[in-house]
């Protein structure tokens, strides 16, 4: 038994087998790409298990074609078979004489970049940081994922943010918990949604379900749309919750939404002399510095909109550091600043607001030394190819 | 002499024919020196060019061609063409330069398809509300266009590059002297004019007459400054950019200096000279504006380009790449050794013209020589067919010299078709502006799609003259299974070097390693389809015929990851779009697999015996 799974996981046919799934892989995946979007393949395809490909109606010959259907081992089912094979195989092959050691390394390598795609999936957090010009942030915020907050304004000079995360938030769930101020009913969730004036829309003649706030102030519902896909146009996750305190008496419904953003005003309510703010925003990683913007230069070449070059002049405020700093950030040239690397990523308002893309991901060294191994190994490969073809032809 | 060196000679006497007959200068017999004028400086998208750069691309954008034919039957160069636009723009206004292919889009002018191809501006003028206004209507994203939008857009694009471009050189007038007596008009009002305006905005008494006048003037040239797409003078010395002056802009800037840079006034009167028949005063006046633009510009540089935008170097070089394919064929039916050696030479002469273009485009724009999809394919070409000499001087059987004949001419034929959109010389995106990643992660993945490309040309040719010569002898076929492999194990290297080094760029300027976006995904089927053919071959698992059927079925990957993937429009890397370059991919892909079907006939059906 034991005899047959080695062979099995050290076999050369499992490898190729694997390289020609996982190229499969890749194929579909890219043509999913046109319809999902990068993100969304990305979980769908690389980040799974299993994935099953459909024929887009969309395309030519759709209407008989989408039935069409191709199952695929996902990205972390021929990653961690292809690393078993990598490892069973390294120890059946292994020899130790420099002829080999070229191979060696390359394997090697592959492992380490392997592993480094797999802690990547699990590390990496993607966000924007919206700062406008002559303005601070000290935060950024998620494109993809959002949260609940309630925040207690009471007290002049800190704010406490209680963050319920968007898995939390189903459609008919009560969420109860001793660390949050009140307990929560989520009426309805919406993944993506219109907000639209009740009058304008067929629910006209039904009653608002918000009592509260926006919703019954400016008379506004949401309609539930269909998820986007596109990767520069976010979901507008849009919900009813139900603020109920300790007592279980509702204090009242309220419309929130990643829509109703900085330019709304603020949902605000009093319960027990303690001031709340409610809303649902992109998910924050909030940071103990700020990056303050002196100035965004959009560089164009003369005489035309071909961009020459996008630069932030940055000012880092470190209150914890006692750190002040100016830097630029420009294209090919991120900042990297505690343990998290700032790139210009974008703008807007018009050129007023730089939009830098924050990434975190602590194995971002990883691929730098699989690089480095694999090349050296490819090295020694070629060179000692090269030696023994030439002996032959000399 | 015998038979065999009489050919031989003559083939390399027409190549080198081929080579020295651009070295000419064009004859012009009228007495304009319209070299002289082509070699005039001026900034066009951004960067200083000659005016022969700007008049072949706009030709080239709105017929395809560098030449203009007439109704009579004459042909107008690219140069020739330019002075017409300056000197008589009416007369320009009805010469054929749009090209029309689409059914609907000559429907709206009243034409079927195969009645006429080429239209000129006066042609297309009655339709311009309806264009218009379609292009109010039509999505500005090309994925989403029908064909007919899609052409519609392109010969719009064409009409506005012509209109700013025969705006360029000065305001439109009836006559040339109508032109000279308008500037004159405009020196002596601005002094006075400006007073009057600002008499008026602060409420005294001012006169209205020289008021409204001035106001004339200043809208019509402003109206030109936001419209002429050259810039013709050199910044002023006040300026912090580096943005030379349009026309409208030159003539604004009278107000301030009272009086108009006197550039105006050479173009007008080289426009003057040309329209009324006077080659002398033409020259003279170009000597004294080149006299002039001296100090400001890299003159030997800007004649350069010019020069090699006329010597047309790839052009040449696909002619002598086809005639060395044919001979490489040729020796394997007769004459063996004395083909073998003309196709090396022919192949290693048109590889010298190949490199001198692409020394050239790396001078004139100071960069890497792999900076879009149109250089992309000038190196590609490069990088085979520099292996393929290699291999020949090995291997000495005219195999090298064939796949760098054929590889080289494809590739520089699809290099031109992709010069239609515009100045293959352009300017670098912010995203791509890193010379030092350009000069490595580019090109030495550019170099992993050349050897790609190479392995699976050999094969082809295994395949062909195995299904259907008879002399395809054991020993050849061994020999070109070692060559496969070889490049095979080379292409490797290269494509997963490249691709690991576009990784690490996208770390520092992206934020992550890998993003699985498409030309990502392409790059890495390229790698992990040959680790697949190694690995099936080191574990037995293919045979030589097996080998040469997967190098096949690598030129459709290399042809999805360099093209496929850009045709999506999905990603960060999407930055080289194209509307009818799927078909030709198709068909591509459809011959690759042709190949593959034919290298799948049992041996037994094989001419020849291997």
């Amino acid at each position: 038994m034991f005899e047959k799974l080695y062979h099995f996981f050290s076999s050369l046919k499992l490898t190729v087998t694997l390289l020609i799934f996982s190229m499969a892989l890749v194929f579909f995946g890219t043509l999913d790409q046109v319809n999902y979007g990068i993100f969304e393949v990305q979980q769908r395809y690389f980040k799974s298990i299993v994935v099953l490909w459909q024929y887009p109606p969309q395309w030519i010959f759709g209407n008989v074609l989408q039935y069409l259907h191709i199952p695929m081992l996902g990205g972390y089912t021929i990653g961690t078979l292809l690393l078993i094979n990598l490892f069973v195989a390294h120890f059946k092959y292994y020899n130790s004489s420099f002829k080999k050691s070229g191979i060696m390394l390359i394997h090697l390598g592959l492992v380490l970049l392997i592993i480094s795609g797999f802690l990547s999936g699990f590390l990496q957090i993607e966000s924007q940081m919206w700062i406008k010009e002559n303005s601070k942030a000290n935060y950024s915020q998620s494109n993809h994922y959002n949260e609940l907050v309630i925040i207690d304004k009471t007290k002049d000079e800190i704010d406490t943010v209680y963050a319920i995360p968007e898995n939390h938030l189903k459609t008919n769930t009560l969420i109860k918990d001793s660390k949050l101020p009140f307990n929560v009913r989520v009426i309805h969730f919406y993944e993506n949604a219109d907000i639209a004036f009740r009058s304008q829309t067929p629910l006209a003649n039904t009653q608002n379900i918000a009592t509260q706030g926006a919703g019954l102030k400016m008379d506004i519902v949401a309609m539930p749309i269909p998820k986007s896909y596109k990767d520069e146009v976010p979901n507008a996750a849009t919900a009813y919750i139900d603020i109920i305190d300790n007592e279980g008496d509702s204090i009242g419904v309220w419309l929130v939404s990643n829509l109703l953003d900085d330019q709304f005003p603020p949902q605000r309510f009093t319960h027990e002399d303690r001031q709340y703010e409610v809303a649902l925003r992109f998910k924050r990683y909030y940071y103990p510095f700020w990056l303050k913007l002196n100035k965004f230069s959009f560089d164009r070449y003369p005489g035309t909109e071909i961009p020459k070059n996008f630069s932030s002049k940055i000012e880092i405020i470190n209150p914890v550091k006692n750190e002040i700093r100016d830097t630029l950030i420009y294209m090919n040239n991120p900042l990297r600043y505690e343990g998290k690397t700032f790139y210009q990523a974008s703008f807007g308002d018009n050129e007023k607001t730089s939009i830098l893309q924050v990434m975190q991901n602590p194995s971002w060294q990883l691929p730098y030394w699989s690089v480095l191994i694999i090349g050296l190994g490819l090295l020694i490969q070629f060179l000692l190819s090269l030696t023994t073809f030439l002996k032959k032809h000399r | 002499m015998n038979k065999k060196n009489i050919i031989s000679l003559l083939l390399l006497v027409t190549a080198l024919s081929i080579i020295i007959a651009g070295l000419l200068p064009t004859k012009y017999t009228s007495g304009f020196d319209f070299q002289s004028f082509s070699t005039l400086p001026v900034q066009a998208n951004g960067r200083l060019c000659p005016l022969d750069t700007v008049a072949r691309n706009t030709l080239l954008l709105s017929s395809g061609k560098q030449t203009v034919r007439l109704s009579q039957g004459a042909k107008l160069d690219a140069r020739s063409w330019l002075v017409e636009m300056a000197a008589r723009p009416e007369f320009a206004d009805s010469f054929p330069v749009f090209r029309i292919d689409n059914q609907e889009v000559l429907a709206l002018l009243d034409k079927k398809l195969g009645e006429q191809k080429y239209f000129s501006f006066n042609d297309i003028q009655p339709v311009f509300e309806t264009i218009h206004r379609e292009m109010e209507r039509i999505n500005p994203e090309s994925q989403l266009q029908t064909p007919y939008e899609k052409q519609l857009t392109k010969l719009n694009n064409a009409l506005t590059a012509y209109h700013r471009l025969i705006h360029s050189f000065h305001p439109m007038t009836k006559n040339s002297s109508d032109l000279l007596d308008e500037y004159n008009t405009w020196e002596q009002i601005t002094k006075n004019g400006f007073l009057e305006i600002q008499k008026q905005q602060n409420g005294h008494n001012f006169d209205p007459v020289i008021a409204n006048k001035f106001m004339g003037f200043s809208e019509r040239y402003l109206t030109l400054s936001k419209i002429a797409s050259l810039g013709i003078l050199p910044p002023r010395k006040t300026q912090t950019d580096d943005k030379w002056l349009n026309i409208g802009q030159i003539l604004m800037d009278a107000v301030v200096d009272e009086h108009i840079n006197p550039i105006a006034y050479n173009y007008a009167n080289m426009s003057a000279a040309y329209a009324e028949n006077n080659p002398s005063l033409f020259n003279a006046t170009l000597n004294d504006m080149h006299t002039f633009f001296k100090p400001y510009t890299n003159s030997f540089k800007i004649k350069f380009e010019a020069f090699f935008n006329s010597y047309e170097p790839f052009y040449r070089s696909i002619l002598i790449y086809t005639l060395a394919f044919l001979i490489a064929i040729l020796s394997w039916i007769v004459w063996g050794k004395t083909f073998q050696k003309s196709a090396f030479l022919l192949t290693s002469l048109a590889f010298i013209l190949h490199t001198c273009g692409l020394i050239a485009r790396i001078y004139i724009q100071g960069r890497p020589p792999v900076t879009n999809l149109y250089s992309s394919a000038i190196f590609v070409g490069w990088g085979a067919v520099l292996l393929g000499l290699i291999l020949e001087r090995i291997f000495k059987n005219s195999i090298g010299s064939c796949v760098s004949g054929i590889i080289g001419a494809t590739t520089l034929i699809i290099a031109h078709q992709l010069s239609l959109s515009g100045d293959t010389l352009e300017m670098m995106r912010a995203v791509l502006d890193s010379n030092f990643w350009l000069a490595t992660h580019v090109v030495i993945i550019t170099i992993g799609y050349s050897a790609t490309f190479l392995a699976g040309m050999i094969a082809i040719i295994y395949i062909f003259r195995g299904v259907f010569t008879k002399n395809f002898t054991p020993n050849t076929a061994k020999t070109l299974s070692k060559m496969v492999y070889g490049i095979l194990c080379f292409a490797l290297l290269f494509s997963f070097v490249g691709t690991m080094l576009g990784g690490v760029w996208a770390d520092q300027s992206w934020g992550r390693f890998w993003g699985w976006d498409p030309k990502e995904n392409g790059a890495l089927l390229i790698v992990l389809w040959i680790a697949v053919i190694l690995h099936a071959k080191v574990g037995k698992y293919i045979k030589d015929t097996g080998l040469m059927l997967m190098a096949v079925g690598g030129n459709i990957i290399t042809a999805w990851s360099w093209f496929g993937t850009n045709m999506l429009g999905v990603g960060l890397h999407n930055y080289g779009f194209m509307d009818a370059a799927f078909k030709a991919l198709i068909i591509f892909i459809l011959s690759q697999l042709l190949f593959i079907a034919i290298g799948a006939i049992p041996k037994k059906h094989w001419k020849s015996n291997i």
